[in-house]
């Protein structure tokens, strides 16, 4: 009984920070830079944090099914000169998402744009960059 | 007649104390933004793609090409790029090998480590200068990387050579408007450019000045005997920012991204 307790604190205690979960910073050279394709679905989870972002997007599967992706985005700082913020995308919203898929064959991609469901475009740079 | 004879001494006395005010050392305390961070070949505007497109009304943009420039190496080495040493151009191209295979495993900056000198003067995310008459600081968004030059007169010691750094120890001092920089004592696991290797024998000298109002120039000169086989030369450039939001500088925690530190 007690260690099912003690297990159960540790457990817990293993879980990160805020049930956000961690994921590997990348080095562009981790995806195919110069390929970009296009994925349609919905977001689950927006992490704005350093080095890099996150976007979690449940995509369309094309067979009436998702598959969750995570996409990888640039620093907070270099988005919000691109005209992104900590509050611009929520979970349940409508995105496009175009990426560079990653040449491990696992469902991460590198952002190159989002559109979000009302057409505007989320740039990975800032004008003029 | 009285007063001008009065007056006119001192309005000379006033500009001639002004001509030599502007003798003194320019000013480069700022924030500034690089032109063509990632240098002409893939640089500028668009260098993305994934950046704004040129605006055409009532249509919407072409979607993007390619999400970053192309820096694994598969395209060989450029005409412009430092030409190193069989040794060392051995070690880039195994390099090359891994990061095509997709591997970040060299990628300082993956690691959250400083990017160093010279490489951190790319200042791709911008760049706050601070300045005294003793020391000028260069700090870099990216990394929340620093530097300080030291002007007041001081060497390395034999301490600080036996103590190499990212950043590596840097002594100026002016050329009239211009500030003549001199590095030494840099860690051997940095990149002069992209990836390109050096050894611990690899030295910098500078020279930064304003080529017009708010547009400074670094004309970098990279010196290793063991590593090149002849002193690299590259030129970058800033813009100085005036009004916020584009004057201030953003905080890159990077270990925020490392699991441990979660």
């Amino acid at each position: 009984m007690r260690t099912r307790i003690i297990l159960s604190i540790a457990l817990l205690a293993a879980l990160p920070f805020g049930g956000t979960r961690a994921y590997a910073h990348h080095s562009n050279v981790a995806f195919a830079v110069e390929t970009v394709l296009t994925a349609t679905g919905t977001v689950k989870e927006w992490q704005w944090s350093n080095p890099h972002t996150w976007l979690i997007v449940d995509v369309d599967d094309g067979k009436g099914g998702k598959v969750e992706w995570a996409m990888e985005g640039r620093a907070p700082g270099v988005l919000l000169r691109a005209g992104w913020s900590r509050s611009v995308l929520k979970p349940g919203d409508k995105v496009t998402v175009h990426y560079s898929p990653s040449k491990d064959g696992s469902k991460v991609g590198m952002i190159a744009r989002v559109t979000m469901a009302d057409g505007k475009i989320l740039p990975n740079a800032p004008p003029g960059d | 007649m009285r007063t001008s004879r009065i007056v006119v001494p001192i309005l000379t006395v006033i500009a001639l104390s002004s001509s030599v005010q502007t003798q003194s050392p320019p000013d480069f305390a700022g924030v500034y933004r690089p032109i063509n961070a990632f240098g002409p070949a893939g640089g500028g505007r668009g260098a993305r793609a994934g950046g704004p497109p040129a605006p055409a009304p009532g249509q919407p943009p072409p979607p993007p090409t390619r999400t970053a420039p192309l820096s694994d190496g598969s395209q060989g080495r450029a005409p412009t790029a430092p030409q190193l040493t069989p040794e060392y151009l051995a070690k880039w191209q195994a390099m090359s090998k891994a990061r095509i295979a997709g591997s970040s495993e060299n990628d300082n900056t993956a690691k959250c480590l400083p990017p160093g000198m010279p490489a951190m003067m790319n200042m791709a995310y911008g760049m706050e200068v601070m300045q005294t008459k003793d020391k000028i600081t260069f700090f870099s968004e990216l990394n929340d990387a620093l530097r300080r030059v030291y002007l007041d007169g001081r060497k390395p010691t034999p301490a600080i050579l036996d103590d190499p750094t990212y950043a590596g120890y840097s002594t100026g001092h002016w050329e009239g408007d211009t500030l003549v920089v001199d590095t030494v004592s840099l860690r051997d696991n940095t990149y002069i450019e992209g990836f390109t290797p050096h050894s611990d024998q690899m030295t910098i000298r500078e020279r930064i000045r304003f080529v017009s109002p708010g547009i400074l120039e670094d004309r970098i000169t990279v010196t290793d005997p063991k590593a090149l086989l002849k002193p690299w030369e590259t030129v970058k450039t800033y813009r100085k920012m005036t009004s916020p939001p584009e004057d201030q500088l953003r905080e890159f925690a990077c270990a925020e991204g490392i699991e441990h530190a979660r």
